[in-house]
């Protein structure tokens, strides 16, 4: 794109030098604002800049993100079940439903951290 | 053949005491650990010293990274946190660079011929240094929560809205959620920076087997260093991410207590 747009200001070079169409070239066209520029430099790219994929390091820190945060959950509910039940012996009880909770917990990490990519605060 | 051992991938975490210290029966020994936190911490004041010393209006080149780097972090504590969020910026500064840092200190390679002690160590390595940072961070959220909305910072784990009969099984969850975010937050720092030394140290390894077999088969050397060299890059971008992912984590969980009788 770049190219086509350096051989563009290449050509009316050339015409500009070329003597007789000098006159009539300058006359017609008036040299382009920087907006009309940034406009056709925009409209060559094709895809506005804001659409164009993310670098594969933030998708990798985000799977990272996502699988922490999944496993700290289930090992938070899970601990918190098993010292429940040690404390108050009610073996299995807590234990269980601390994994069941737990896994809950890990979801709503998930879910939270993914509300939270654009930057705002958590929301729900 | 070429005599050369390679250490065990385990061996690079191996805490070595320097100056062995024990006072009433805790061992504080200062330790390669220390050592390289030590390293870190007196390159970033070295860093920011010699770039802020001669500050100009028009930034030379160390100025200019140092003002990007500023301006990185202040942006993010800005965007996330809010106009409240302007006290925590040193906190969050401090963080992310001493993390950056710490990490990318320990992709440097050892000195040959050096003792133990002195190689290259990656201090967020260890599940304990990065706990202890996840918690400092989790202090100060329960502190200043408490600080900003008093008790109604509970409601952080009681949204409004909701049909009674939901908070019997909202309320756990949320209080679970909450407790495992600084495991979460630690975990990850340690489990990447570890994972990644060890493959480093797993593709060396390869290299210096396939070496000292000797003959025809140290061509095939020659794709573990290939690998090796890969998984060194990965490793930079790993360090600079956790770094990031742990600041804005933190930025997130700030924001969350501030806000926290909002909804």
């Amino acid at each position: 794109m770049v190219r086509a747009i350096s051989r563009g200001a290449h050509g009316s070079r050339v015409r500009l030098f070329s003597g007789k169409l000098m006159a009539k070239d300058a006359g017609k066209q008036n040299p382009p604002s920087l907006d009309e520029f940034s406009k056709r430099l925009n409209a060559m790219r094709g895809e506005p800049e804001p659409d164009a994929p993310k670098p594969s390091g933030a998708a990798w820190g985000r799977a990272m993100r996502v699988s922490s945060d999944l496993l700290a959950g289930i090992f938070v509910g899970t601990l918190l079940g098993f010292l429940l039940d040690r404390w108050l012996e009610t073996t299995p009880w807590f234990l269980l439903a601390g994994i069941g909770l737990g896994f809950a917990a890990g979801l709503r990490n998930i879910a939270r951290s993914m509300n939270n990519d654009s930057g705002s605060s958590s929301d729900i | 053949m070429i005599d050369i051992r390679a250490a065990g991938p385990m061996e690079q975490f191996e805490i070595l005491p320097i100056i062995p210290l024990d006072i009433a029966g805790i061992d504080i020994s200062f330790t390669n650990s220390s050592l390289w936190m030590l390293i870190a911490t007196g390159a970033i004041v070295l860093f920011f010293f010699l770039a802020t010393r001669r500050a100009a209006l028009i930034p030379g080149r160390v100025q200019s990274a140092v003002e990007v780097l500023y301006e990185f972090v202040s942006d993010l504590v800005r965007d996330t946190i809010g106009s409240d969020g302007r006290k925590f910026f040193p906190y969050v500064f401090t963080l992310f660079i001493f993390i950056l840092a710490a990490n990318l200190f320990g992709l440097i390679p050892s000195l040959p011929y050096t003792p133990a002690a002195m190689h290259t160590f990656t201090p967020t390595s260890h599940l304990i240094v990065t706990l202890a940072l996840a918690m400092v961070t989790i202090s100060i959220v329960v502190i200043y929560g408490f600080w900003k909305n008093g008790l109604k910072f509970f409601k952080l784990f009681a949204p409004s809205g909701l049909p009674i009969y939901m908070y019997v099984l909202i309320v756990p969850i949320e209080i679970i959620s909450f407790l495992s975010r600084p495991i979460s937050l630690a975990v990850r720092l340690f489990a990447n920076m570890f994972a990644g030394h060890i493959i480093l140290k797993l593709f060396a390894g390869f290299v210096v087997s396939l070496l000292s077999a000797g003959g025809a088969v140290m061509v095939f050397g020659i794709a573990p260093f290939l690998g090796a060299i890969a998984v060194t890059a990965l490793e930079f971008l790993v360090a600079a991410l956790q770094a990031y992912v742990f600041a804005v984590l933190t930025c997130i969980y700030l924001s969350d207590a501030a806000h926290a009788s909002d909804h």
